[in-house]
């Protein structure tokens, strides 16, 4: 099954995101802590890997970065328990929830939905297929993000608010999860900004020596 | 290109919807009339198809049945102009934007994304593929929507705000819409609540005799 995960970018049908699971980064925005995870989507044409770039919409000027830990589903599965939602995880990749801040937060202030702050080509640069067995939910990962050289975001999979496991249960109760599937699981504290020609270097670390690193340009036009 | 649009709702990697896009529906919930389209999507999961049944999630009571002008793109397109976005389309379908009202009033007060309220399986029921030749956007197509035989909405795609040429190219301006991707065109006045084991009846009809129908059960 995990044979055709290595692709996960081209089968994915759905990018499932969560808002808001660090309490740090809530707070940076000047944001309360959820009571339930907060799920919002970016569509499979959001993917971007290295070599290619980063692309800000003509009429932008800047993109917020936000480093996180993605999860991929194996085993479809809908309505799953805490307890349950561990098989079904096929691995892990590590991911940028790239936003348009100003856009989202007008988006916020008139109760409208985030598609197109959250949702544009490029808005997803994401690395490889991680096999499960490389992470154990049970440690923690470390998460970090710079720009141009400089340290931005740097967290700790521990201080999620809500745990994989209980991402998996509460999405699955309403949206069923498929094979190739991925779950952004919220940023750590540290977003900002990056314009045209910043340069995010971004990675994971984790037990029994797990390193995952990535570069990524904004493109200059 | 077009036979495999057959299976649209197999291969569609993402169904993008129009929020307030016919000015009474707007006004029906108390909104402002948008000066440009509001956008949110619905996960390919969220499509359910006769003969099968529209599920209320089981913490939920009710939901509110949306009748919509599906527009299903074959041509890939980024940044088209409007002139341009009719030669994309490959055709047109006939489906419903499930919602779960009270939660996505809640979530619209909090400045929250809508996903919840408009993403749940079976959000989508959706009719078969109608060949692009079969509707012109020149012409009008009457929709409407009956529960347990009252008619409930009734609308005319002239009278949607943005046009099915202004929404793709609104969207591919910063979504590349990719062969067998829905459109949801938004829905006229007359949305209202459907319980477990109401009956949904819905129907386009166009020019040169274009009759379309599907019937769902909500569980």
């Amino acid at each position: 099954m995990s044979g055709t995960l290595k692709n996960f970018r081209s089968i994915c049908k759905k990018i499932i995101c969560i808002g808001r699971n660090y309490s740090e980064h809530a707070s940076e925005l000047g944001n309360t802590v959820p009571t339930k995870p907060m799920i919002f989507m970016k569509p499979p044409s959001a993917f971007v890997a290295p070599p290619n770039e980063i692309q800000i919409p003509p009429e932008w000027d800047e993109l917020h970065h936000e480093v996180e830990l993605g999860v991929i589903i194996d085993q479809q599965c809908r309505n799953v328990s805490k307890e349950q939602a561990e098989k079904n995880i096929g691995g892990y990749c590590l991911a940028l929830d790239m936003t348009e801040r100003k856009i989202q937060d007008q988006l916020k202030k008139q109760g409208y939905p985030w598609l197109l702050a959250k949702g544009f080509d490029t808005s997803c640069p994401c690395g490889d297929f991680i096999d499960k067995s490389q992470i154990s939910l049970s440690s923690s990962v470390n998460i970090w993000l710079s720009v141009n050289g400089k340290m931005r975001q740097n967290g700790h999979t521990r201080d999620m608010i809500f745990s994989v496991p209980d991402l998996i249960a509460y999405i699955s109760k309403y949206i069923t999860l498929e094979h190739g599937d991925l779950i952004l699981t919220g940023t750590p504290a540290g977003v900002g900004a990056v314009k045209r020609g910043d340069q995010i270097e971004a990675g994971l670390n984790g037990d029994n020596n797990l390193k995952y690193a990535m570069k990524i340009n904004v493109a200059s036009k | 290109m077009a036979d495999s649009l057959k299976n649209f709702r197999s291969i569609c990697k993402k169904i993008i919807a129009v929020g307030r896009n016919y000015s009474e529906h707007a006004s029906e919930l108390g909104n402002t009339v948008p000066t440009k389209p509001i956008i949110f999507m619905k996960p390919t999961t969220a499509f359910v198809t006769e003969p099968n049944d529209i599920r209320i999630p089981a913490d939920w009571d009710e939901l509110h049945h949306e009748v919509e002008f599906g527009v299903i793109i074959d041509k890939q397109c980024q940044n088209v102009s409007k002139e341009e976005a009719e030669a994309s389309i490959g055709g047109y379908c006939l489906a419903l934007d499930m919602t779960e009202r009270n939660l996505q009033n809640e979530l619209k007060d909090q400045g929250l994304p809508w996903l919840l309220s408009k993403g749940f399986d079976t959000s989508c029921p959706c009719g078969d593929f109608i060949p692009k030749e079969k509707i012109s956007l020149s012409s009008s197509v009457n929709l409407w929507l009956n529960v347990n035989g009252n008619r409930k909405q009734s609308g005319h795609t002239r009278d949607m705000i943005f046009s099915v040429p202004d929404l793709i190219a609104y969207i591919s301006k910063y979504i590349t819409l990719e062969h067998g991707d829905l459109i949801l065109t938004g829905t006229p006045a007359g949305v209202g609540p459907v319980r477990r084991g109401d009956l949904i009846e819905a129907g386009m009809e166009g020019e040169h005799d274009l009759k379309y129908l599907m019937k769902f059960n909500v569980a």
